[in-house]
Order: structure tokens, then sequence, then C-alpha cells
């Protein structure tokens, strides 16, 4: 007789798809780490002797002050808006989420603009104030400024993680530190930053990773870091090997930040009530203390957001009419083609794998589940590397078995760009299905299996219908993630294939700053627009 | 120490509906009331109004001879009141020590002072050995007995619980009422709860004071006030 297994196992047909889709996801990165102990070249030893010292120090310094500054800012907001009452402080709750909408690159050469001779701090200050102040003063195209880029551009990963515990998690904790007699600043440091640490740590994670991530900011600023050089000595030496060994380090570093935020995460699990949480009664601020939290919150929020987009939206009319023609709908119709198709596939992958780790139980589907998110981890010049080198292989490959003339196919297609959208961004979709298929739980699944239903029909009937807000939710998230994305992009597109992002940096790279600012608004819009969608339907769906 | 509600009511902003109306009452120096109703009756916000965790919309609030708020005018913020509050999770903060959280709102003490009324408080509830344990290596009940002695640690004018035996399980809940009972006594602590549960009111209080609506429906001795729900169940059986 033969028995039907209750869940899915990795050998049938559900588990094997899933293992085998990961499996395909993670091989340019296996790839990658088989190539790192290659011998070395003659670049690589020159590389090592003279400029891995600047880039680890560059990139590793860049790192610390944007991730220290980024808790300092994410957390005092988080605080502020969750505890306080002040004017404009419902408007700011999610408006102080909008700087994440403009891509690091966008506000670096906005803020260059701003700050340039020709620029309107400079005019302003020469033209009505008859002042002329050195250059020095305004030069931001160094480590320092590029952490003030990152830090106003990148906060609000901390700030959105932090203020969403608070208001889970620390209420009552909160309350009792007050009725205690705790005041405000000593309930904020003996209480709150301590009990949150798991969330600051999770989101200034985001924060370095997108740090490491970077190339459009640190190559605009002319900063030395490990995805500068990675880029420089493969375009520039056409050394791949020496490439990837520079991704090897990388790799290292994050894979060092990994391990860091899971032992700064604390080994102690913390057990937190299971009560309906309040939320947290604001208090309400008066005089002084009101003026001080409305500048302090006002400014970052200008900083952030209105100063760079009211800025672009000025260099934008004035060359919208030359910019915006025949060949710039091209662009849009090219970043939307390329983000639709990688967010499609991605939340296709995404549910096959969610629904086969949410049922089966053992090693392989919890290996499996970790290694899919493992892609946002890996910084996108890792991965470009990674990917055009196990692309040319296949190439070939196929040649070989072809027995065809020296022809690239895969990797001058742009199949090569898609699929490295696709590691990158598996986690976002990921998440999403995941924490769908969470909310739901499996009792839906299991009645329908009771009512005679199989697998698969269960799958398509019932599984795939109650996730329906968390498959568009991830779609969306994936979307305008790779609509921002730049370095994957600059590197893997097919040749003359540009997309907003691509023309974005190009136009800001050749010193035509005001050119660049259609393309990056339109990048901004649909980025607000969709975080202004989430923050009004999806937060307020009931759980 | 005394404590004086009179015409205390509330509502949330931009709502007109009253969760509580015009909840007057009296306690005795020392004396253990408890606030029954169903939930949704308003007892919990009563709880968190005298607590000054939420502003009412009128009324007065003595206790002893400090005035908490006056006719709808917080004076006096939540961390000055100096009052103890058991919270329905106990909320004892994770990352301390059970002696880190019973000492906590003891910092202008002396240290010596401090170290003393530990050890008081540690004897109080019979768990000096427990001290250097972290709250998620305690029983439920044990959590509960470290909250308690927190609330009471800085010798608080009134002690305020909030469904106390909530998150025990059953068979803890008798055991713990006579103990809690006994403990608050000890003190003599003039004492408000909330509860839902007639059992927990008819053996944990002096005075019981049933609440609909946010508003008084009955009030007495636990005997007398359950008199008449006691001939009304016998009835309908």
């Amino acid at each position: 007789m033969k028995f039907k297994h209750i869940r899915p196992t990795t050998t049938s047909g559900w588990g094997a798809a899933a293992v085998f889709l990961v499996a395909i996801l993670i091989l340019p990165t296996l790839f990658l780490l088989v190539r790192v102990f290659q011998p070395a070249s003659e670049n690589w030893d020159h590389i090592r002797e003279f400029m891995l010292k600047d880039y680890f120090v560059d990139t590793i310094s860049i790192a610390v002050w944007t991730g220290l500054f980024s808790v300092a800012v994410g957390t005092t907001l988080a605080w502020l808006v969750s505890a306080y009452d002040f004017p404009f402080r419902k408007t700011l709750k999610w408006a102080l989420l909008l700087p994440l909408a403009i891509p690091p690159y966008i506000g670096a050469y906005t803020y260059h603009g701003i700050l340039d001779y020709t620029g309107v701090v400079q005019m302003t200050l020469r033209n009505t104030f008859g002042l002329e102040l050195s250059q020095a003063y305004f030069d931001i195209m160094h480590i320092p400024g590029a952490v003030f880029i990152f830090t106003i551009f990148l906060y609000p990963y901390v700030y959105a993680i932090t203020r969403a515990f608070f208001a889970s998690q620390a209420t009552s904790l909160i309350e009792s530190a007050r009725v205690l007699g705790s005041g405000p600043v000593q309930t904020f440091f003996r209480v709150v930053l301590p009990v949150s640490r798991a969330a600051i740590v999770a989101g200034v994670s985001l924060v370095v990773l997108e740090v490491l991530n970077d190339y459009g900011v640190v190559s605009y600023f002319g900063i030395q870091t490990f995805s500068t050089a990675i880029f420089q000595t493969w375009f520039s030496f056409g050394d791949i090997d020496a490439a990837i060994k520079l991704a090897g380090i990388l790799m290292a570093i994050v894979m060092f930040i990994l391990l860091l935020e899971k032992f700064l995460r604390g080994r102690r699990k913390f057990s937190y009530s299971t009560t309906k949480v309040k939320p947290l009664k604001p208090v309400r601020l008066y005089g002084w203390k009101k003026a001080v939290v409305v500048g302090y919150t006002g400014s970052v929020f200008l900083l952030g957001f209105v100063i760079p987009v009211v800025q672009l939206l000025y260099w934008a009319a004035l060359t919208f009419d030359y910019i915006f023609t025949k060949e710039f709908v091209s662009y849009i119709w090219n970043s939307t083609f390329v983000a639709s198709v990688s967010a499609a596939a991605i939340v296709v992958i995404a549910i096959l794998v969610a629904n086969y780790t949410r049922m089966a139980k053992g090693i392989v589907p919890a290996v499996t589940a970790r290694l899919t998110i493992l892609g946002y981890s890996i910084p996108g010049a890792v991965i470009a590397v990674g990917v055009i080198s196990f692309f040319i292989f296949l190439d070939e490959q196929l040649m070989t078995m072809l027995g065809a003339s020296s022809s690239l196919v895969l990797s001058t297609s742009v199949v090569m760009l898609l699929f490295a959208y696709v590691i990158r961004f598996m986690a976002i979709g990921y998440n999403s299905i995941e924490s769908g298929f969470e909310k739901v739980g499996m009792k839906f699944t299991e009645a329908s299996r009771t009512l005679g239903m199989g697998w698969t029909e269960t799958f398509f009937k019932v599984d795939v219908k109650l996730i329906r807000p968390a498959i568009f939710s991830g779609f969306i998230l994936v979307f305008v993630d790779i609509l921002k994305e730049l370095p994957l992009t600059l590197i893997l597109r097919p040749f003359n294939f540009e997309t907003l992002s691509t023309m974005a940096y190009r136009y800001a790279n050749d010193e035509m700053i005001q050119e660049a600012a259609v393309a990056s608004l339109f990048i901004v819009m649909v980025s607000g627009i969709a975080m202004y969608l989430f923050h009004t339907f999806i937060e307020k769906e009931p759980n | 120490m005394h404590v004086s509600i009179s015409d205390l009511s509330f509502s949330y902003p931009g709502t007109k509906e009253y969760i509580v109306s015009d909840f007057s009452l009296h306690m005795k120096e020392g004396e253990i009331l408890s606030i029954l109703g169903e939930s949704g009756s308003g007892k919990s916000t009563i709880l968190r109004l005298l607590a000054g965790l939420e502003e009412p919309v009128k009324g007065t609030v003595r206790v002893g001879d400090k005035v908490f708020c006056d006719h709808g005018n917080v004076v006096l913020p939540v961390e000055k009141r100096g009052i103890g509050m058991v919270f329905q999770d106990y909320a004892l903060f994770p990352h301390m020590t059970v002696e880190a959280n019973i000492t906590f709102g003891l910092k202008r003490w002396r240290r010596r002072a401090r170290k003393e009324r530990l050890e008081e408080m540690l004897a109080l509830i019979g768990m000096e050995e427990y001290k250097k344990r972290y709250p998620f290596e305690l029983s439920g009940g044990q959590q509960q007995r470290i909250a308690l002695a927190r609330a009471l640690a800085p010798n608080p004018s009134l002690l305020l619980l909030d469904e106390p035996f909530s998150n025990l399980d059953a068979h803890l809940q008798h055991r713990i009422r006579a103990e809690l009972r006994e403990t608050i006594k000890q003190t003599g602590t003039t004492t408000l709860f909330v509860t839902h549960d007639q059992e927990d009111a008819r053996v944990l209080a002096d005075r019981v004071v049933m609440v609909e609506k946010g508003t008084v429906q009955k009030a007495g001795r636990p005997s007398e006030v359950f008199k008449d729900t006691w001939n009304e169940k016998l009835l309908e059986v």
C-alpha cells in the first residue's frame, strides 16, 4: 500500500521545487566562494599592499558612524513621537519615514548641488548678503558628508522598527516606570533603550547593510570603499579575480556584522506580555520643551525630505521640456519592465518556498528559509561579481555543449540583471509572504484538507487567496526597491539599456545635476506614494 | 492613606460617550477595596485615572494630603504621585534582575536604606533567594509577587492592582488570593483593585464597589453586596 505524507517532504513535488529554486539562487554566491581561493593575480598583490587598508578604513568608518548617528536620530524620534504630544505629531509620525523614499545617491548629488558654488545656498549668500565664504565650508564630498547623507536618508529603518516596538511591546513597561516615579529622560535611558535593544539592533543592521551595499554615494563623492574598489578593479583593471577577492572580503565583513547582530540582540529571550496592548498615552508638551521637540523633529523632516524634494522639483521644472522625450519614456518603460518582471518572479518563488517551509518540518525547510533571505545582506557589488562570473561560466559551458563559435548569450541579456534582482530582493518578498501565512495560520488549510481537498487544490483555492494582501504588499515593496536600485542595474544591464536610476546617476556623474532631477523625482514620487499607501491601508489593517 | 474621589469622569477625546461618569468613592486608611465589573465597565480606566495614566474630563482626586487632580485639572503628573501599581501583565522590566526591579522606584533613597528595604520586601514575599534572577526565570505566581514588592517598596500612599489574578492558573489563584491579602494587610497600605471575578472580591476585599457603565451600582461589604446576586442566581437555578 502506498502511504501519502500528510505534510510535504523534500522529496515531494512542492518541496523539491522549493529547494531547487533556492539552490539556484545561492549558486552564484557559492561560485564566488570557490573562486575566492584561487591563486592571486599581480593586481591583487598591488591592491593588497597599497590600497586594501584604505578601503577597509573608509568602509568601516562610514558604516560605524552612520550606524551610531542613525541610532541617535532614529530612537529619539521614535520616542518623542510615541511618548509626547506636540503640534504636527500625527503628520510627522509617518512623514518621518519619507526620507526612505529618496535613494541616498539621489540625496547625495542633490545636497552637493544645493551647497555647490552655483547652488542656492551660496548664491543667496553672495547675491543677497554679499558674502563669499571659503569653498571648504560647503564641501560635502568627504567621509563626514557621506555619513550625513546616509544618516539622514536611512535613519527611518531604525525609527520604523523601534517605533513599532514601542507601540506593541513597551507600553506597560514605560507606564510602570512612570508610576514608580521615573521622569522622562530617566525612563528613556533606563527602560526604553535597554528593552528595545533587539529592535534597535535590527534597524541599525539594516542601515549598515545598506551602507555597505551603496555604490552611488561613495563613487559620486570619490570615496574608496569596497564597493567602488570592486567595480574599479573589474572595469579599470579588467581583473575579475582580484574583484572576486575584494568581494570575498566585503562578504566577510557582512558576515561579521550579521554575527554581531545575533550577539547584540542577546541570548536572553525577553518574554513580553500577551495581554492586549493599549497604545502609550502621549504626554502633551508646553513652552520651550514643545518648541525644542517641534524644532528637532521638523528639521529632520526638512533635511531628509522637504529640502531635497523642493530642490529636485525646481531643477525638474527647469529641465523638464528637453529631458522628457520619447527616450525618457523608454527609460520609464525599462524600469517598470525589469521591476515588475522581477517582482512577479520573486513573489511566485516566495509563495512556493514559504508554503513549503511552513508546512514541512525538519532541518531542510529551516535551512531553506534561512538561505532564501540571505541575498538581502549581500552587497550589490558582490552579487554583481558573483552573477556575472556565474553567467560567463554558463555561457562557456553552453558554447562547448553546442559547439558554437564564441559568443556570449546569457551574460549579455537582461536575464542576468533580472536574476541578480531576484537574489538581492528575494528576502523582502519572502518576509511579506511569510508574515501573511503566519497571520492566517494553519487552520484554514487544515479545514480544507479535512474537507477532502488535496495539497495542490488547497494551495490554489485556499492558501493563495487568503494571503492576497501579503502578495500585493510584497510585490509593491520589491517593485519600489528595484526602481531605486543602482549598483546591480549599473553593471549588469545589457549594453545601452537605461533605467530611471541609471539615467539619474549618469547625468549627475557628468555634472549635469539639473538634468538628473526628472528621473530622480520620478523614483522619489513612486516610492513616496507607495509608502503613503502602505501607511494608510496596510498599517491600519486589523490583525 | 485616606482617599477621596469625587465626580470623576472620563471620555476619549472627540467622543461623547463617558467611559467613567461621576464616579465618587471614599476610602479609609488601610482599607482594601475592590472595584468589580464586567469588561468594558470602565473599571480599569478608573485605575488608570488614579495612577495618572489618563487625564479625567472632570473630577477631584485626593490621596492623603496630596491633590492628584482638581476639578479635571491634573495637578500631579504620574511620576510625582507616589502610588504603587501592579499591572495586569506585571510589566516587570525584562532586562533587570529581581533586585533591580524592586529597587527601581527607590532611586532617591540612600544606598543603605535601599538595601534594607530590598531585603524587607523580599522577606515580605518570601523570595529572598531570588534577587539575582531575571523575570523570565520565574513562574507566573513569583512574577506577581515581585511586581507587588516593586509596587510596595517606595511606601506608596495608595496601591492599585489591575486584575491581579487574570494571568495565573486557576489552582494558583486560591492560594495566592489569601496570601496577597495577608501581605497587603501587613504593610497597612490602602489598596484598590479591580477584578471581574466575584470570588476575588469576596476573599480579598474589605468593601466592594460594583461598577457598570462607569458608575457605581452597588457598594458595601462583600457579604452584603453579594447577598442579592446569590439569591438571583439561586432563583435562576
